[in-house]
């Protein structure tokens, strides 16, 4: 009986460490974009008529909520230098949803929970880009543009969005993305 | 010829510099009327798309080639194949054909060292006219026997972005002809792409190549890419040729010259300009099972403009092809003849791809072409066609996971001769001048995305296939070919071609790969036969015509089935195996011994399997590769040329490695054996292929 007993122990010995290892195999607190989505922005810029030539990039973050700006503060090592836009390098800075009044950015990064109002005001009124991971702000039309990377890059406009904050995309990438 | 003979005296070209000595002024000349005729035509349909930047984004190619806009490979609704420059870098081949060889549900027969039939999913044949192929959307397809010369196009193997390969029917965007298949070459736009570089090869078969490409950009908005290659070599012995048939054959030798410009006026309008030059030699299988030499003097000249407006993406071009011909011994007596043949094409060409909404895009479009050929031995006067185009594209994204895209075409022919028609034929010219051709054709596809890892796909098509202008108006007379006229018919009806197809892809992340299968079925009605091995027509009292005929029906059906895929580690591999089982129902061939070269059902592989390994490290690159294909029946003559025979040619086995060495950032040294497997292999009926090895050198700026 032992015998016949001895896989299942030997299974059941394993289980733990096979939890230990995917627990260690998943993302530590992985941003709402990942690197590979950082890039993809960095090239959609690129098909905005015009594609923005100043002002910084504004990693939004909500007020008064510490996972959001720890997202926030993620996006903003992914971005480095930042991106390079029409002969232009835009930085990314890191602001409270509360303060977007002042301006100044090109494009706006919603981190995690800080799609909004306030974004989309911001949007409108600074004529900037928002992008964001969360596909379900852009079907909300309060963010412009969502992006996805796994299993394969999708980018997601809201055409109305776009419109409000007079954005206008170059014909062929208008064709290749999903509009909604 | 009279158009060419300033261009064959003043500009000879690299395979003749190679070869003869040809003083370097003349090769500057040559550059400097490229240089001045430069220009544009790095996209399809003339559109401003940037593949490069596309590409990085998506992680994918893109493609305008299914549908007329602008399209990730996995998103269009067709069974596309792309292969990138990369692919055809570790390849090693040093021709489109040796390419193409590798691509499932392809048919490559090379006939000489030069000359190669291609053909899709089961039909091919000499002179092969059910393919479309293009340069960067300008028609490469010669009108005479609808045949491709692979060798003559204008275009160096660096220079190539992406090779796309759509296979089925998409006449409702090409309209006439583009039947089995489409194969569209992309070149590196010289606007964006920057591309510096310089490849010499020696192999054996006396073989002696040269490339050179290279962009500049002007100011900030204008871009232009240049690129000048040739090569010569000795063809493959003629084995079992007929002796007439093998002295006709000449060593083959190609030059070319190329110049593309691209100018972005402003963010929304760019134009662009392209001319291309070549002289080409090559011996090959005629259309008569005769094997001959033929020279050809190619020019093009192109320009067009794309604006990106609130009607949509509006682009319009022009286009001009010539070809002056040259073809020696086409006689069945035991003195060679000499032939030779002019063809002109012009095309016009708008369109608007505009989205409507966020669901719908459309594409509309007007084409006009026109194709002349000038032949006094062949047609005995001028044969030529005007074609009247209007298409529509549909592509609706019913859901985010499902798009059905629907385009309908209607092309209007309008035949012409002038010259003097074989008499006791029954055929006026005033039946020519009398003679259109009204055909709708239709390209239909839905694309279901039924999770993150599959796709579906279900595509049907009706494409439509004209007569060539040899077809419509090849006269010889009594005489020439024995005692009987040879004559093409003004009243043959266009091939329509109906195709079905599944096709279901699977992407396969934990092996780094996708799996890709499909189903498909066609069948060809009112198949258009050539005059030589038609049927003999008495026309009353007595005269003996054989006639260019439609010949009945075939029917096609087969399936493919491949993994692509390669790892991070620097691993890649393919395999694939493809199937095409061909049924004809002709009135071809029924007698004992065969007189037609149209016998779909055997005249190409059923069964092709397909293989590939490779791996990078560092400065390493090493490729090896391997088709097999199960026998079929090919045609030659026989030693007195009076006779064809069919020959079974048995299945064979055929592998290419290559190994790359990058000795410096800016320095590629590659050596390559084709066929390293057999000294000599017998491909078709004609000359055996033999095993060649290559030593190349590139430099890269």
């Amino acid at each position: 009986m032992s015998g016949r007993h001895a896989p299942s122990r030997w299974i059941c010995n394993l289980l733990p460490v096979a939890a230990v290892m995917l627990a260690l195999g998943q993302p530590a607190a992985a941003a709402s974009l990942s690197a590979k989505e950082v890039q993809v922005l960095g090239r959609a810029l690129a098909f905005l008529q015009p594609p923005p030539g100043g002002g910084s990039i504004a990693v939004v973050f909500a007020h008064d909520d510490a996972a959001s700006r720890r997202d926030a503060e993620d996006i903003v090592a992914l971005l480095g230098d930042g991106l390079r836009s029409g002969g232009s390098m835009l930085r990314p800075v890191l602001r409270d949803s509360q303060s977007l009044a002042a301006g100044g950015f090109s494009v706006l990064v919603a981190a995690q929970g800080a799609s909004g109002e306030a974004i989309l005001a911001a949007s409108r009124a600074n004529h900037a880009l928002c992008v964001t991971g969360d596909l379900t702000a852009v079907q909300a039309g309060v963010c412009t543009m969502a992006i996805r990377s796994e299993p394969r890059v999708e980018v997601v406009i809201n055409h109305a969005a776009a419109a409000a904050a007079g954005l206008e995309f170059v014909a062929a990438f208008r064709l290749m993305v999903r509009e909604i | 010829m009279r158009r060419y003979g300033l261009i064959r005296c003043a500009l000879p070209v690299l395979g003749r510099a190679l070869g003869y000595g040809v003083p370097g002024y003349a090769l500057m000349g040559y550059a400097m009327v490229g240089y001045a005729m430069m220009g544009y035509g790095g996209v399809t349909l003339a559109q401003p798309v940037d593949y490069g930047a596309l590409e990085q984004l998506f992680g994918e190619p893109v493609t305008t080639s299914v549908t007329g806009e602008p399209q990730r490979v996995t998103d269009a609704p067709a069974n596309i194949e792309i292969i990138t420059q990369d692919d055809i870098r570790r390849s090693g081949a040093t021709s489109i054909p040796e390419v193409l060889q590798f691509v499932t549900g392809l048919d490559v027969r090379r006939n000489g060292f030069a000359s190669a039939d291609v053909g899709i999913r089961g039909y091919n044949q000499t002179a092969n006219p059910h393919l479309m192929v293009l340069v960067n959307g300008r028609q490469v397809y010669m009108p005479d026997y609808g045949r491709i010369l692979w060798a003559t196009i204008p275009v160096q193997l660096a220079e190539i972005r992406q090779i796309e390969v759509i296979k089925g029917p998409n006449s409702a965007l090409y309209g006439f002809n583009a039947v089995d298949g489409v194969i569209n070459i992309i070149t590196y736009d010289p606007l964006n792409d920057h591309l510096n570089t310089a490849t010499v090869a020696v192999g054996t078969e006396n073989y002696l190549s040269g490339s050179a490409v290279g962009t500049g950009q002007i100011g900030k908005d204008a871009g232009v890419r240049l690129s000048l290659g040739g090569f010569q070599a000795s063809d493959f012995p003629a084995g079992p040729l007929a002796p007439a048939d093998a002295k006709a054959r000449q060593s083959p030798f190609n030059g070319t010259f190329g110049a593309d410009g691209r100018w972005q006026i402003n963010p929304s309008v760019s134009a662009f300009a392209e001319a291309s030059i070549g002289d080409t030699r090559l011996s090959e299988q005629s259309p008569p099972s005769l094997y001959d030499t033929e020279t050809v003097v190619s020019t093009s000249v192109r320009a067009g403009v794309s604006a990106d407006t609130p009607l949509g993406l509006i682009s319009l071009s022009a286009y001009r092809s010539d070809a002056s011909i040259d073809i020696g011994n086409i006689s069945f007596t035991s003195v060679p003849v000499e032939r030779d043949e002019y063809q002109t094409s012009y095309a016009l060409q708008a369109s608007d791809v505009v989205k409507l909404g966020t669901d719908h895009t459309l594409r509309f479009g007007l084409d006009y072409r026109d194709d002349a050929l000038d032949s006094g031995p062949l047609a005995l006067g001028t044969i030529s066609d005007a074609i009247y185009s209007a298409s529509l594209m549909w592509d609706w994204q019913i859901a985010p996971a499902l798009s059905l895209t629907n385009a309908v075409r209607v092309d209007h022919l309008q035949l012409h001769y002038s010259g003097t028609l074989v008499p006791h034929t029954g055929v006026t010219v005033a039946q020519y001048d009398a003679t259109t051709v009204t055909e709708p054709s239709f390209n239909s596809g839905v694309v279901w995305k039924v999770t993150d890892a599959d796709t579906l796909r279900l595509t049907a098509a009706r494409g439509v296939q004209l007569p060539t202008l040899l077809q419509y108006g090849l006269q010889i007379p009594p005489g020439v070919y024995g005692r009987a006229a040879y004559a093409g018919q003004p009243g043959l009806a266009p091939s329509v071609i109906w195709n079905a197809e599944l096709d279901y892809d699977r992407a396969l992340p934990a092996i780094a790969s996708t799996l890709r299968t499909a189903l498909f079925a066609q069948r060809i009605d009112d198949i258009i036969g050539l005059p030589f091995g038609a049927t003999l027509t008495v026309v009353p009292p007595n005269h003996q015509v054989f006639f260019a005929q439609n010949v009945g029906y075939s029917t096609a059906a087969g399936l493919e089935i491949g993994i692509k895929g390669h790892s991070e580690s620097g691993f890649r591999w393919n395999a694939s195996y493809a199937l095409a089982t061909t049924t004809d129902h002709t009135t071809l061939n029924d007698g004992p011994s065969p007189t037609s070269i149209v016998e779909y059902a055997h005249s190409a592989p059923n069964h092709v399997v397909i293989g590939g390994i490779g791996y990078s490290r560092d400065r390493w690159e090493l490729d090896v590769m391997g088709r097999w294909q199960s026998s079929y029946l090919d045609y030659r003559l026989n030693p007195t040329r009076t006779v064809l025979l069919a020959e079974n040619v048995d299945n064979y086995v055929t592998m290419n490695a290559r190994v790359g060495y990058r000795v410096t950032e800016n320095v590629t040294v590659a050596l390559t054996a084709q066929q390293f497997n057999a000294p000599a292999l017998a491909e078709t009926a004609g000359p055996p292929v033999q095993r060649q090895v290559i030593l190349s050198l590139t430099g890269h700026l």
